[in-house]
């Protein structure tokens, strides 16, 4: 993997078509301007791990009521006192 | 109206219940219009989003403040006028649940809430700006830990 440092303003070139520019560095966030051909599809990378979680969440394995046993009323706890106290 | 449901069978609704989604769920982009049912048993927490053109498309929901009472997702700006409101803190939030089995493996997306606005009930699938919350947070942390002292 190839690692640079780049400061605001600067860029660098991947092939011939893609530019990538630190518009700024501010903090812990770095905003990049990208000029890309159109078919190149740029997606943040936590976009496709959230769309893969989706897809899991379509097919479920066992059923809803087996959720409601395993989170064990802390569902309705706002309704009640809450947990019995620990002896 | 009439609807096929995956979990309810067939079930009535009317218009003013439909979920609208400009954009659907992420990897259900073309998805727009949603029911929000409750599970029997579930005190209202643990429901369902139910598409209304696929109905084999469901998707296990909870509320996450009944998890996690200090939830506090924020929304970006641009997010925020997409929805209509200057603040967070006036939609509705629910999270999507992957239902494992065994179920003890199941995991909750805190870190990608539904958004909605209570009154036009438009809605949106958002990625938080945070590193406080995960996509695949383990859901039994949240029954074993409640001997936590008050």
């Amino acid at each position: 993997m190839l690692i640079l440092q780049r400061k605001a303003g600067e860029s660098l070139l991947i092939g011939e078509d893609i530019t990538i520019r630190v518009v700024s560095v501010d903090g812990t966030r770095v905003r990049l301007a990208i000029a890309a051909p159109e078919d190149v599809p740029i997606l943040r990378s936590e976009l496709v791990i959230a769309a893969a979680a989706n897809r899991d969440s379509a097919m479920e394995e066992s059923t809803p009521a087996e959720l409601l046993d395993l989170l064990g009323g802390v569902l309705d706890k706002r309704d009640g006192p809450g947990a019995p106290p620990e002896t | 109206m009439k609807l096929q449901t995956k979990y309810f069978g067939e079930i009535d609704y009317e218009a003013g219940d439909v979920i609208t989604f400009p954009v659907g769920p992420f990897s259900f982009e073309e998805e727009h219009e949603f029911l929000l049912l409750p599970f029997e048993g579930g005190a209202g927490s643990l429901l369902c989003f139910q598409s209304i053109h696929t109905p084999g498309l469901a998707f296990v929901a909870m509320d996450p403040f009944s998890l996690l009472p200090g939830y506090n997702p924020v929304l970006q700006p641009q997010e925020l006028k997409e929805l209509g409101v200057a603040d967070s803190q006036e939609l509705g939030f629910y999270v999507l649940c992957v239902v494992k089995k065994p179920v003890s493996d199941s995991t909750v997306n805190l870190k990608c809430p539904v958004a909605i606005h209570p009154e036009t009930r438009v809605a949106r699938q958002v990625i938080l700006e945070t590193d406080a919350y995960e996509m695949r947070h383990p859901l039994a942390q949240f029954g074993n830990e409640e001997g936590a002292p008050c």
